[in-house]
C-alpha cells in the first residue's frame, strides 16, 4: 500500500528550475532514499508533499489525502525535518520543543526527552546561541516526538558530527523495525545506503530513476588505489590487471562487483598502503549512466 | 484560534507593547500636563507665526477645553503616527518575518490549519493594538482628572479613542495583509510603511490650506474626524464604522490569500 504517492507532479519555476513530471511512491513501512545534486527539485518535491507549495499539474497525497488542502489532517501523523535550520530565535532550546509539542498537540513528552537523551543535547541555552549540530538535533526531536507514523526528512544529518549521524542511522533503522514509513533525502551515499529499501534519484529536476538499494549497491564503483613498494612491482601488477592505472608505485583500479577477483590477484604481491576512494555522488551518477550528462 | 501561538506571540512581542506604552505614557501626560489657559496665548502666538505648519499637522485650532486641546495636540498627527509604527513592525513579525525566515515551516507542519494561524496572528494585532489604544485613553482621562478634575468630557473623549481604534484597525489590516501576501520582509515592510506614510503627508497637504484641501478624498485618514465625532455628528460616526469594515475586509483578504499561496519554506 502506498502511504505517499508522487504522480506526475510539475512545478516550473522557469529557466528549467523546478520539478517536472516526477512521480515516486514510498509504501507503508518502506525507507525511501530521495537522492540528488543540489538544485535537483528535492526540496521542492518535499515542499509539494508537506502542502507549502502547490504543483502546476498533477497530484501529491499522502494516505490519500490531498497534500495542500488537507494538510493539517496529514500533520496529525507525519514527522517534518527541514532541510535549512529556521528556528524562532528568541527561544531557548527547551521552550522551542515544549512550543512545537503544544502545537501538535503533543501530551506525552517522554519521547521527545528519550531523544533528547539519545542525541547528547542540552537544550537549556538560547537558540540563536547554538551550534549548527544543537539546531539539528533539534529539528530532529521536534520531528521523532509524537512517534509519528510518516515521517519526512530534508539532509536530516547536515550539522551533525560522525558520531551523532551513526546515532541517527541507528534511529531510522529502529524507527523501520516498527514499521514507520520514511521519505529521506540526502547527500551521503552511505546514509542512504544503510537505511534505505529503495532509493529515487532526481537530477535537472527529473526522476532519473527509482530502484532497491541492492541493484544501485552493486551498480556502485569503487576506486582503489594500491601502492607497492617498487615500480616493477606495481608494473608486474598492472600486467596481471588491465584496467588498473599506473602510477610509479602505484596501481588505480576501479572495481565493480569483481571485489573477489581483485582481493585475489593482489594477494599475490607485497602490498604498501591500500586506499578506497568513496565515490562522489556525481561520479556515482556518471557511472550510472554510463558516462552520459 | 491556536492559544499557544497566541501566548507564544505574547512572549516574543511584550517588549514591544512596552515601548511603545512608555513613549505614548510620556507624550500623553505631557500633553495633558500642558493644557493651561494661559499657556494657550503663547501657543496661539506661534499659530500665527506659522499657520501652514500647524495647519499641516491638524492643529489649526489651539482647542480651548481640556477636550478639544488633547485631542488636537494629539490626535491629528501623533497618535497616528506612533501606533502605525508598531504597527508596521509587529505585523511583520507576525506573518512575513516567518515567512521569510522560514520559521513558518515548523509552525505549519502542525495539525493546525494555515487558517488558524494567520487568524491567531491577525487577532494578537488587533488586540495588542487595542491595548495601546485603551491605555492612552486611561491615561489621559488619569492625568486629566488629577490636573483638571473634571475638566475633561469623558464620554466624548471614549468616542474619539473608538475612533482612533477604528482608524487603526485599518491600517493594521493593510499592513497585516501586505505581510501575508509578500514574502520578502523589503516588500511587506514597504507597501505597509508606503502607503501610511502617504496617506500622513496627504492628510498633511490638504489641511495645509483650501488649495490642496480636495486631496483629503484620497486618504482614509480623512474618515477619522475628530472634530466631528466630538460634535457627536452621525456622518462621523458613520465614517467610523466604515474604518472598522474595511479594516476587516482586509483582515480576511489578508488571511484569505495567506491561505491559498505558495510558501517557499
Amino acid at each position: 500500500m502506498n502511504i505517499i504517492e508522487v504522480n506526475n507532479i510539475t512545478k516550473d519555476y522557469g529557466n528549467k528550475k523546478g520539478v517536472f513530471d516526477v512521480s515516486f511512491n514510498v509504501r507503508v513501512g518502506e525507507v525511501l532514499g530521495f537522492l540528488g545534486p543540489n538544485g535537483a527539485g528535492k526540496t521542492t518535491t518535499i515542499r509539494q508533499l508537506m502542502g507549502f507549495i502547490k504543483p502546476d499539474r498533477g497530484r501529491v497525497a499522502i494516505n490519500g489525502m490531498n497534500c495542500f488542502k488537507e494538510a493539517d489532517k496529514i500533520q496529525i501523523n507525519l514527522g517534518y525535518l527541514p532541510g535549512e535550520i529556521a528556528f524562532m530565535d528568541d527561544m531557548t532550546g527547551i521552550e522551542f520543543i515544549k512550543f512545537i509539542a503544544n502545537m501538535k498537540e503533543l501530551k506525552d513528552f517522554s519521547r521527545a526527552e528519550e531523544l533528547m537523551k539519545f542525541f547528547e543535547l542540552d537544550p537549556r541555552g538560547k537558540m540563536n546561541k547554538m551550534s549548527k549540530g544543537m539546531k539539528q538535533k533539534i529539528g530532529i526531536v521536534c520531528a521523532f516526538m509524537q512517534n509519528p507514523e510518516i515521517l519526512i526528512l530534508d539532509e536530516p544529518t547536515s550539522g551533525l558530527d560522525p558520531l551523532m549521524q551513526n546515532k541517527f542511522i541507528e534511529l531510522i533503522l529502529k524507527e523501520k523495525e516498527n514499521g514507520k514509513t520514511i521519505l529521506m533525502s540526502s547527500h551521503i551515499f552511505e546514509e542512504i545506503e544503510k537505511t534505505c529499501d529503495r532509493a529515487a534519484i532526481i537530477k535537472e529536476g527529473r526522476i532519473v530513476t527509482v530502484e532497491d538499494m541492492e541493484k544501485l549497491k552493486s551498480n556502485k564503483r569503487k576506486t582503489i588505489e594500491v601502492q607497492f613498494d617498487s615500480q616493477e612491482t606495481a608494473s608486474s601488477f598492472v600486467s596481471i590487471m588491465p584496467n588498473g592505472k599506473l602510477n610509479e608505485n602505484k596501481v588505480i583500479v576501479e572495481v565493480k562487483g569483481e571485489m573477489d577477483e581483485f582481493i585475489k590477484k593482489l594477494s599475490r604481491f607485497p602490498v604498501k598502503d591500500l586506499e578506497i576512494k568513496t565515490q562522489s555522488l556525481e561520479e556515482f551518477f556518471m557511472h550510472f549512466y554510463g558516462g552520459e550528462k | 484560534m491556536s492559544l499557544t501561538l497566541f501566548k507564544r506571540e505574547i512572549k516574543a512581542n511584550y517588549k514591544l507593547v512596552l515601548i511603545f506604552i512608555g513613549v505614548l505614557s510620556l507624550y500623553g501626560s505631557m500633553i495633558v500636563a500642558m493644557f493651561d489657559p494661559d499657556m494657550g496665548k503663547s501657543l496661539e502666538l506661534m499659530l500665527e507665526s506659522m499657520p501652514e505648519v500647524f495647519a499641516a499637522f491638524g492643529m489649526a485650532e489651539i482647542g480651548t477645553t481640556l477636550l478639544t486641546f488633547v485631542v488636537n495636540y494629539l490626535y491629528g498627527f501623533l497618535l497616528i503616527a506612533l501606533p502605525s509604527v508598531f504597527i508596521i513592525i509587529l505585523s511583520n513579525r507576525l506573518m512575513a518575518r516567518y515567512i521569510s525566515q522560514g520559521s513558518m515551516a515548523y509552525l505549519l507542519a502542525t495539525p493546525n490549519k494555515r487558517k488558524k494561524i494567520a487568524f491567531t496572528q491577525a487577532v494578537f494585532l488587533v488586540i495588542s493594538v487595542l491595548c495601546l489604544v485603551i491605555y492612552i485613553t486611561v491615561l489621559c482621562i488619569i492625568v486629566g482628572q488629577i490636573m483638571f478634575p473634571g475638566e475633561l468630557e469623558i464620554k466624548k473623549f471614549v468616542l474619539v479613542n473608538i475612533g482612533l481604534f477604528g482608524l487603526l484597525v485599518f491600517l493594521s489590516g493593510l499592513c497585516f495583509c501586505s505581510s501575508s501576501i509578500f514574502s520578502d520582509s523589503k516588500f511587506s515592510n514597504g507597501v505597509g510603511a508606503g502607503a501610511i506614510i502617504a496617506f500622513i503627508i496627504i492628510q498633511m497637504l490638504s489641511q495645509v490650506g483650501e488649495k490642496f484641501e480636495n486631496l483629503k478624498f484620497l486618504t482614509p485618514l480623512t474618515l477619522f474626524q475628530t472634530n466631528g465625532l466630538i460634535a457627536g455628528d452621525s456622518q462621523a460616526v458613520w465614517a467610523i464604522i466604515l474604518l472598522y469594515v474595511i479594516g476587516i475586509i482586509l483582515f480576511g483578504t489578508g488571511i484569505s490569500i495567506f491561505c491559498k499561496r505558495d510558501l517557499s519554506i
